[in-house]
């Protein structure tokens, strides 16, 4: 970042710049501050619904997302390096202090089962997520995010998840606008995949539910 | 009806599957087999660090999540050999492997993205080789016709693969030699003609002029004959009851 690499600490003039540019940009930019839980989740509950499971596809459901998960991508909103023309508006008003229990909160809610899918678009996708496409070494989505798409602590839940966010993700991951896969797999995978095959894999992605409990 | 969708999607694939077409045109690593400065079996320096580690095959069966996509949950790979199976395959092998992936001698684009270094740390290889070499399958690996069994079998012997290989290709976990037993047919006969070529980056020179004057048909039958070896395992293990 703004350092130099002999240095652990940031470099005088990138401070100047820093505290220049802070100086000029502070009327525009809303300054991070906390507030209590309840309070906050009404501002998410807009979108993503007070429960997580949201009403509108564009926005993804957060229902049962890992926490740690929740956590990371709400840091990437906020350097940058996860880039939404939604939540990088929202996220400066937020307090990293209290990204940890946000997600906790998120992470407890109850996943609904998604929207009713297309079964005849679906059934290609089952292929695409339980065998890969072996021509184009697309690996099977299953290994990773498990057959019921459940997820683990390293690889998020996307059982249910609504479609077209699920399209977008992957083209974001295919072009690189989405470049915060920690592994850089995501990229890898959706490079290797075409418009159609994308459309496919996410309409069954819709059908999945996750854990049973 | 599904076949038909499965021929229209494969032929919408075409053009995809061309960036990964087979021995036809695989490369020759620049840095691998055949290239100046290529010594067989000198330790790079992160497989002196892997094989320093210590590996868990509790932690390497988590790690081998980003693999299954490929290589599948039971590491036991794709029948038609496209992938591999990795099941009983020796510790050293899997490292040394991965390790030259990552390194650049052995070639493997459809991978690489998976298993470089951003992916996977040292500590993981060391930890999936154990897990891999200790993982069983019950299922059944992809086989040749069976029509030349004998012929592989004879072709095998005279080749002095056993050498290195094994009697019952149970390779050799020092050297390190692959497990060949019981491999998918489809793979086996991929990699020895990728050897016979030259590009199997990581090849042994010994292996390369064994195998460089045998015929096409005779590759055929040692992949045929190798592919019905039961898993080496169960070879050491009747050995040792008689
Ligand atoms: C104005 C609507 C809006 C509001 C308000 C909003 N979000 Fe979002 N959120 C979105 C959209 C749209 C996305 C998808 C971003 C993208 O396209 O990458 C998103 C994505 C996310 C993600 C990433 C989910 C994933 O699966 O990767 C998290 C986490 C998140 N929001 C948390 C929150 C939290 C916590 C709040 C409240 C503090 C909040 N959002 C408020 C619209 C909103
Ligand atoms: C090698 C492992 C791996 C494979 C295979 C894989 N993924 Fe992922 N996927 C990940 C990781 C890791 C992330 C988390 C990215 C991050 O850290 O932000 C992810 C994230 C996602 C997301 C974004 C989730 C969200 O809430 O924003 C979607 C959607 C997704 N994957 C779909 C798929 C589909 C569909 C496939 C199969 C075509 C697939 N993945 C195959 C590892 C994998
Ligand atoms: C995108 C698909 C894909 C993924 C994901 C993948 N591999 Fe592979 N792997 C392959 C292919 C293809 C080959 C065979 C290459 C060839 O034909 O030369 C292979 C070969 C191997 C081999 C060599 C086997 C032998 O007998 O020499 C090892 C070991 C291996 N993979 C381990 C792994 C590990 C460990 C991971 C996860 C970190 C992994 N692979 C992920 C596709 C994949
Ligand atoms: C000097 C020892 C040696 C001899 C002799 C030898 N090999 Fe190999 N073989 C190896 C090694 C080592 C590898 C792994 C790649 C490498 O590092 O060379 C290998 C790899 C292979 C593979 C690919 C296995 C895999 O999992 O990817 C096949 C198949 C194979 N050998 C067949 C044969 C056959 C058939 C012969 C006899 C004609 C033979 N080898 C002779 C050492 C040997």
């Amino acid at each position: 970042m703004c350092m130099k690499p002999d240095q652990s600490r940031p470099c005088w003039q990138c401070g100047l710049a820093l505290l220049v540019s802070g100086w000029l940009l502070s009327p525009l930019v809303a300054h991070a501050q906390a507030v209590p839980l309840a309070e906050r989740l009404q501002l998410c509950a807009g979108c993503h619904n007070p429960d997580g499971n949201s009403s509108i596809p564009e926005n993804p459901n957060l229902s049962g997302l890992d926490a740690d998960y929740i956590v990371r991508q709400l840091q990437d909103f906020k350097s940058g390096s996860r880039k939404s023309p939604v939540m990088s508006g929202i996220i400066p008003m937020i307090d990293d202090k209290e990204f940890p229990a946000l997600a906790e909160f998120f992470s407890k809610q109850k996943p609904k089962p998604g929207a009713k899918a297309d079964a005849k678009l679906a059934a290609q996708g089952k292929e695409i997520y339980d065998e890969g496409i072996v021509g184009s070494a697309v690996p099977a989505c299953s290994g990773c995010h498990n057959e019921d798409g459940s997820g683990t602590e390293k690889y998020p839940r996307i059982a249910g998840q609504h479609s077209s966010y699920v399209i977008q993700q992957l083209i974001n991951f295919k072009s690189g606008e989405r470049a915060n896969d920690v592994k850089a797999v995501m990229r890898a995978v959706a490079k290797r995949m075409n418009e159609k095959e994308i459309r496919a894999v996410a309409e069954y992605v819709v059908t999945l539910k996750g854990a049973q409990e | 009806m599904i076949k038909i969708r499965l021929l229209l999607l494969t032929l919408l694939l075409a053009p995809l599957t061309a960036v990964f077409a087979d021995v036809a045109d695989a490369v020759k690593s620049p840095k691998g087999y055949g290239s100046k400065g290529y010594v067989w079996g000198k330790l790079l320096p992160e497989q002196v660090t892997v094989l320093k580690l210590t590996g868990d095959p509790v932690r390497g069966k988590e790690a081998f999540r980003g693999c299954r996509g490929c290589h599948k949950a039971d590491a036991a790979g794709v029948t038609d050999g496209t992938y591999p199976r990795l099941t009983g395959q020796h510790a050293r092998v899997v490292i040394k492997q991965v390790t030259e992936v990552r390194a650049g001698i052995r070639v493997n684009p459809k991978m690489e993205p998976f298993s470089a270094d951003h992916a996977v740390s040292p500590q993981e290889i060391a930890d999936i080789a154990v897990f891999l070499a200790t993982a069983e399958t019950t299922r059944e690996n992809g086989k040749g016709d069976g029509d030349a069994v004998a012929k592989g079998k004879k072709l095998y012997e005279q080749g002095r693969c056993r050498n290195c290989h094994g009697t019952y290709g149970e390779g050799d976990a020092d050297g390190p030699y692959p497990v060949i037993a019981a491999q998918h047919y489809g793979y086996l006969k991929r990699e020895m003609e990728y050897i016979k070529k030259g590009i199997r980056g990581n090849s042994h020179p010994d292996m390369v002029r064994a195998i460089r004057n045998y015929s096409h048909e005779d590759i055929d039958a040692m992949a045929d004959y190798l592919s019905r070896l039961p898993d080496y395992r169960q070879s050491l293990a009747e050995r040792k009851g008689k």
